[in-house]
């Protein structure tokens, strides 16, 4: 009698089980995108944090460096645009110039990803500083060519110096995070 | 989902990244060509986020009011201690202030002296005025129907604000001291020295014609004088400072740039008459028409 039974049991437990880790590992790869749209709501709203103008996009460049090379699958193109987009729609960048920027960093990062993983730390924040500068210098450049004249450049470089200082900061959060999600992974 | 090859799948995978940087380059090219339309996405968002971003920033003010609110309590017994002494100081001076004002009281009565009449005073509303001939004016909402007369007085909550000019049925409009028309016997109250305040339609009005051997002295009181007549003395007007040497001016202590309230004052002056000295002869006499060096203003032959 108990026989016709026990494999639906186990069928049912099974479909659980796996419905509870697929929604686990949809929140994982979704993590790093909320948390990044969250920081971006967070630096603007009116509060008052001094340097929020420059401090978020180095915050979100910084954050998608760091997952577009450590775990892509965390942060995947798709998402880089619709942050990007979602930037400009909350700031006041014209509209698609962050999103470029921030594809041209996830690109960079996914490209040279299994270079950089097999560096130093120290050479890696050197790398990241230049990739961090250039995408200030580009975005202070297309703001210039749009507004058709040559624009204070103390803001781009304050922009650049945040987003350099910033990543051993980020980066030993979000290692310390990944670490966590690998431990669960691996009970 | 289409079944699709590994291959085919790899190579879907590498083209997403050149796709959307296109297409970001199309929205910045698209966001340039048509401005309204961003700005209206970005609207939208913004109206989306608003009740969060208002959460955001009152969640900040209430944490900076507590962070406030245990920075006083920090400093609370310190305050108290100082505002008890302070208050005890006070009581003293009060006790004082009563003791004289009785003392006043006993000498005015030993003296039989004539009590001055309270002045009548009606208050008025302020509206801003742009017309008329000048240009520090303002237009009071009361009028001859409230008891207002030309040649009184209006004082705002702190000194001396102006003259009424003009009075209408329901409105006045007074001339403040500010105004370039306006001239003011004034008196230098530590030295009781009279000067005269001439307004420039800046707001500080510059003292004019005081005594070479009594200059005003920074942050002296002024009052005005009842040299003229005009005014009773004794209504603080401002203090003096010097804007540069040998330009002493008056800081008004009417906030006269934002009126919004005036008692207008009756000190019933113009009732006054001296009597007459007799032997004394008069320079000019007082109620006698002007003679003008012509005839009438109207041409030879014309006189009615």
């Amino acid at each position: 009698m108990s026989d016709p039974h026990q494999p639906r049991w186990e069928h049912d437990a099974e479909t659980q089980l796996t419905s509870r880790q697929r929604l686990d590992r949809t929140a994982r790869h979704l993590l790093p995108s909320v948390f990044t749209a969250l920081v971006i709501i967070f630096f603007s709203a009116p509060v008052t944090i001094p340097g929020a103008a420059e401090l978020l996009p180095a915050i979100v460049i910084n954050t998608i460096f760091f997952w577009s090379v450590w775990r892509p699958s965390g942060m995947p193109s798709l998402a880089v645009f619709l942050l990007g987009l979602f930037m400009d729609l909350v700031g006041f960048t014209p509209l698609g110039v962050s999103a470029f920027i921030l594809l041209l960093v996830h690109g960079i990062g996914s490209y040279a990803r299994f270079g950089l993983m097999r560096m130093n730390f120290l050479v890696v924040w050197c790398l990241f500083g230049l990739v961090g500068a250039a995408a200030a210098a580009l975005q202070w450049a297309l703001a210039c060519l749009f507004r058709l004249h040559l624009l204070d450049p103390a803001p781009a470089f304050f922009e650049a110096l945040l987003c350099i200082g910033v990543y051993p900061l980020l980066s030993a959060t979000f290692s310390w995070f990944l670490h966590i999600l690998d431990e669960k992974d691996t009970p | 989902m289409v079944p699709v090859s590994i291959q085919v799948r790899q190579a879907l995978s590498k083209l997403v990244l050149p796709v959307l940087l296109l297409m970001s380059v199309g929205i910045i090219i698209a966001g340039q060509a048509d401005r309204p339309l961003a700005d209206r996405a970005r609207m939208r968002v913004a109206d989306v986020l608003a009740p969060l971003w208002s959460l955001l920033s009152r969640t900040q003010t209430d944490s900076e009011r507590l962070v406030h609110g245990l920075k006083e309590a920090r400093n609370l017994a310190e305050e108290n201690h100082r505002l008890s002494a302070e208050n005890a100081n006070l009581r003293r001076w009060y006790e004082v202030a009563v003791s004289l004002a009785r003392e006043n009281d006993t000498l005015k009565t030993e003296l039989h002296w004539v009590p001055e009449p309270t002045p009548a005073f009606v208050t008025g509303r302020v509206v801003a005025d742009s017309g008329g001939i000048y240009a520090r004016a303002v237009l009071l909402v009361a009028g001859t129907t409230s008891g207002v007369q030309t040649g009184n007085i209006a004082l705002a909550s702190s000194g001396l604000a102006g003259r009424v000019t003009e009075v209408g049925a329901h409105a006045a409009r007074i001339l403040l001291i500010t105004d370039i028309a306006s001239r003011l016997p004034v008196e230098l109250e530590s030295s009781h020295a009279a000067a005269i305040m001439a307004g420039d339609n800046s707001p500080l009005p510059r003292l004019l014609y005081y005594s070479q051997d009594t200059r005003p002295i920074e942050g002296e009181r002024v009052v005005t004088s009842d040299q003229a007549g005009a005014f009773p003395s004794g209504i603080p007007i401002g203090s003096v400072h010097y804007l540069h040497p040998g330009q002493p001016v008056v800081q008004p202590f009417a906030r006269l740039d934002r009126l919004t309230m005036l008692r207008v004052f009756d000190f019933g002056q113009s009732e006054i008459e001296p009597p007459e000295a007799p032997g004394h002869v008069p320079l000019t006499r007082p109620h006698r028409a002007l003679t003008l060096p012509f005839k009438t203003l109207l041409g030879p032959g014309q006189e009615g």
